[in-house]
């Protein structure tokens, strides 16, 4: 577990910020499916508003008249424009860079730096869209974003901005074995564990990831890996995570003590 | 040495208070002092713990302490009220002085607009059959239809509604789509200056040979100061985008495209209101049964406001900045 950050690079795309601390943390990138669902969240919630208020000026215009029903035509392109142009633009202020698609999907759109995106940025990106829409579907966007390092269309580069994934994550699990490891299992386990520390952190991960997998997956991943190790040692193991779970018991009371 | 589970046991009191904080989002901003600098000192021991988890703690830890030091920059750093921006110095002042300043922009986007648009006129004045094979036929003899009328009559109001809220929709959709494709290093710009120039001109003219021309100049001549000097301002914009592509100076064309953004955004800016207020005209002025010779003073008088504004606006607060 020593030299971890060094040597693994992160998979997912991620952008690194610098801060005034000279500390750098990464925000992960949001993908192609995300900011579509997202799109498309928007699109259905503004066609939907638009439906409405394209219901209420045809009734009106049968309730009362030729009269209203013009102007309600007029107040329904209005507001239609509304959704086209500033849609995007009211929510990225109002929310700091989320519209409803992507407060739903935990989405943000900050600067290039990591700041909040301020209304001259919010303006530039959303009506780039017309661009990036071309010539449907947002085919130039989409590619665009495919050949940059940070996903951004081209709103997002003529504003400095960018999309990222803000999903509330918990702190990691600490790992516990229950029940306790009786005497008699650790006296199989040898004193000197003859395993690299890529191997340690490899059961380290997985003992704290295992209630997310499921059991039979859980099962299968711990008996990939037990059998070898166990050859390694000489020793005999009934339930495979069990003794994964013991062997990563040993590596951190002999840590402890030295 | 600590081990993870005994760093999370020390430090996990903290970064839930800060998540807590941080939590409230865009309310941040209203908390009171002692909470921010609490935040603050919160942040830099999350700082410090990121530095050592990185080292040694798995990927999910390193992942949640990321997340919540991104969450806690952009609230710290970020941390202002949303304030409506100065709009009025922006628009008298800063958008008027942008614009002169890309004169260069400003003069090639009238010449793109206004060459294609003469074309056009003097096609569908003189030849307005061979101008019916060009533009859509239905679409000639409907304004042609629609101008024979003229304005006595006035339109009801109902109609101005409806017929405004088009406007805004139509021709600020219009302007915004011959900014935008300016991003194809300008050549979508002067595609829709150069479009947007010719049909205009086209149906003026075709209807002028119809017989209708005095009814079309009347209508068009109150917005037109707004809105046609609108489309060509869009179409400088983009322009401008496309040239910061094409022109570096030395930076990247990313870098080249970023310094020219917020010059930009202020030309798109000035250009949207003016098309609001040229909407405004169209719906509600434009086609009211005031006779005609009033329509041409007032078109008068704001194709000299317009001027006087473009030409001066920003002007004294720039002599007063030269001599601080």
């Amino acid at each position: 577990m020593l030299e971890r950050a060094h040597t693994a690079h992160p998979i997912d795309t991620t952008a690194e910020i610098e801060t005034p601390e000279h500390l750098r943390f990464h925000y992960p990138i949001a993908g192609p499916a995300r900011r579509g669902i997202a799109y498309l969240i928007d699109f259905l919630i503004s066609g939907f508003v638009m439906a409405l208020f394209g219901l209420a000026a045809f009734i009106g215009g049968i309730a009362v008249g030729d009269a209203i029903g013009e102007v309600s035509f007029g107040i329904v392109l209005l507001v239609k424009f509304l959704f086209d142009w500033l849609y995007f633009v009211l929510f990225e202020m109002v929310w700091n860079g989320r519209s409803p698609g992507k407060r739903a999907l935990d989405l943000r759109v900050v600067t290039v730096h990591g700041h909040p995106l301020r209304l001259a940025d919010s303006f530039l990106r959303n009506l780039l869209r017309a661009a990036d829409m071309l010539p449907w579907g947002y085919v130039v966007g989409g590619v665009v974003a495919a050949l940059d390092g940070r996903f951004r269309r081209l709103g997002d580069m003529v504003a400095g901005t960018m999309v990222i994934v803000e999903e509330r994550r918990a702190v990691a699990a600490s790992i516990r074995i229950e029940p306790p490891p009786t005497d008699k299992e650790l006296r199989s386990i040898p004193q000197r564990l003859p395993l690299s520390g890529e191997e340690l952190e490899a059961i380290d991960l997985f003992l704290r990831r295992k209630d997310k997998l499921g059991p039979a997956r859980e099962e299968e991943l711990a008996s990939m890996v037990a059998p070898i190790f166990a050859k390694r040692m000489g020793v005999r193991y009934k339930d495979a995570t069990r003794f994964l779970m013991l062997l990563h018991f040993r590596a951190n009371t002999r840590r402890k003590a030295a | 040495m600590k081990t993870q589970d005994e760093i999370i046991a020390a430090r996990q009191r903290d970064w839930h208070e800060l998540e807590a904080i941080v939590s409230r989002g865009e309310a941040f901003h209203q908390l009171d002092g002692p909470s921010i600098s609490r935040a603050a000192t919160l942040y830099r021991s999350l700082c410090n713990d990121l530095a050592k988890s990185r080292a040694r703690c798995t990927p999910d830890l390193v992942a949640y302490l990321d997340n919540l030091a991104g969450r806690a920059h952009s609230a710290l750093y970020g941390a202002q009220p949303f304030r409506a921006p100065p709009i009025v110095s922006l628009l008298f002042r800063e958008f008027p002085a942008t614009l002169r300043k890309n004169a260069v922009f400003l003069a090639i986007a009238s010449a793109l607009f206004l060459i294609p648009c003469a074309i056009g006129f003097a096609l569908g004045l003189h030849l307005p059959n061979t101008t019916a094979d060009i533009l859509p036929r239905s679409m000639l003899e409907g304004m042609a239809d629609a101008y024979s009328k003229g304005f006595d009559a006035g339109r009801s109001e109902a109609t101005d509604t409806s017929m405004a809220g088009y406007y805004v929709y139509n021709n600020v959709g219009i302007a915004f789509r011959c900014f935008a494709t300016g991003i194809f290093y300008g050549l979508g710009s002067i595609f829709f200056l150069l479009y947007n120039g010719l049909v205009i001109g086209a149906v003026a003219g075709y209807v002028g040979a119809a017989g209708f021309g005095g009814n079309i100049g009347t209508f068009m001549c109150g917005h037109a100061p707004f809105e046609l000097t609108a489309i060509v301002i869009s179409g400088a914009a983009g322009l401008r985008m496309g040239y910061a592509l094409v022109v570096t100076n030395g930076r990247t064309r990313l870098g080249s495209l970023r310094e020219s953004a917020p010059e930009i955004a202020r030309l798109v800016g000035g250009a949207a209101f003016m098309l609001l207020i040229a909407a405004l005209v169209e719906g509600f002025w434009s086609p009211s049964a005031v006779a005609a010779p009033v329509k041409w003073t007032v078109a008068s008088i704001f194709t000299l406001a317009v001027a006087a504004w473009l030409a001066l606006g920003g002007r004294a607060g720039a002599l007063q900045r030269r001599s601080a």
